[in-house]
């Protein structure tokens, strides 16, 4: 299985094909894609800002991708997470994931998603508005 | 040791990192009373914030050491 992990201030290029991922007998590749929305904690916002720890975040990313590929083998994940300030709209965070079957592509990217939220160090810290909103997470 | 703030902790404490010297090899408890003796307004985040040791979570037996970088990780937003 490859893994392509990348952090980066830049924007998301939601258009790439991924097409020299694909391998013979792969019959699935599916993606999600996580977008900044206009409202966080019930405010109409127009960007959010991310930070992260980048050298154990990428290995987090890439260990929560080997041990879901155990149970659901894929030949290719990518994830792409911005950081810095992200307007509404706009992509924060990119995954595709390649595989013999739907079913293990599909199992990856759900997967994968609600392990990034539990432990990989990443974290949404400022909301634009007209007033920006600093975010806390609860205690 | 290098201590990594991040998130609300680097607002809360006014920067991003500091230095912190252990006696020697360190329990995560004698680290935490470490670093509430330095920065009392980390005492209030204990409960909620994850220690990682070199980019690794830590746990209640890791042992930490003068040369580690150590993180301090609040609950994550990710994604």
């Amino acid at each position: 299985m490859r893994i392509e992990i990348l952090i980066s201030s830049r924007s998301i290029d939601l258009q790439r094909p991924f097409l020299e991922y694909l391998d013979v007998g792969m019959g699935a590749l599916a993606s999600f894609t996580g977008i900044v929305r206009p409202e966080e904690d019930t405010r109409t916002i127009t960007a959010l800002e991310y930070e992260a720890y980048q050298p154990m975040a990428e290995n987090i990313i890439r260990r929560i991708i080997e041990e879901i590929a155990t149970q659901h083998p894929c030949q290719f994940v990518g994830v792409t997470h911005r950081i810095g300030t992200i307007p509404v709209g706009q992509a924060a965070i990119h995954i595709v994931a390649s595989a013999t079957h739907r079913a293990e592509a599909f199992h990856m990217l759900s997967q994968f998603m609600d392990r990034l939220k539990q432990d990989v160090p990443i974290w949404k810290t400022r909301a634009h508005d007209q007033d920006p909103l600093v975010l806390h997470p609860p205690q | 040791m290098r201590v990594l703030l991040f998130a609300h902790l680097k607002d809360r404490i006014g920067h991003e990192e500091f230095e912190l010297t252990l006696p020697g090899p360190t329990s995560a408890d004698e680290l935490w009373r470490l670093l509430i003796a330095t920065h009392p307004e980390l005492g209030s985040f204990r409960p909620s914030v994850r220690l990682a040791r070199n980019g690794e979570y830590a746990d209640r037996h890791t042992c930490f050491l003068n040369t580690d970088e150590l993180a301090l990780i609040p609950p994550v937003s990710g994604g």
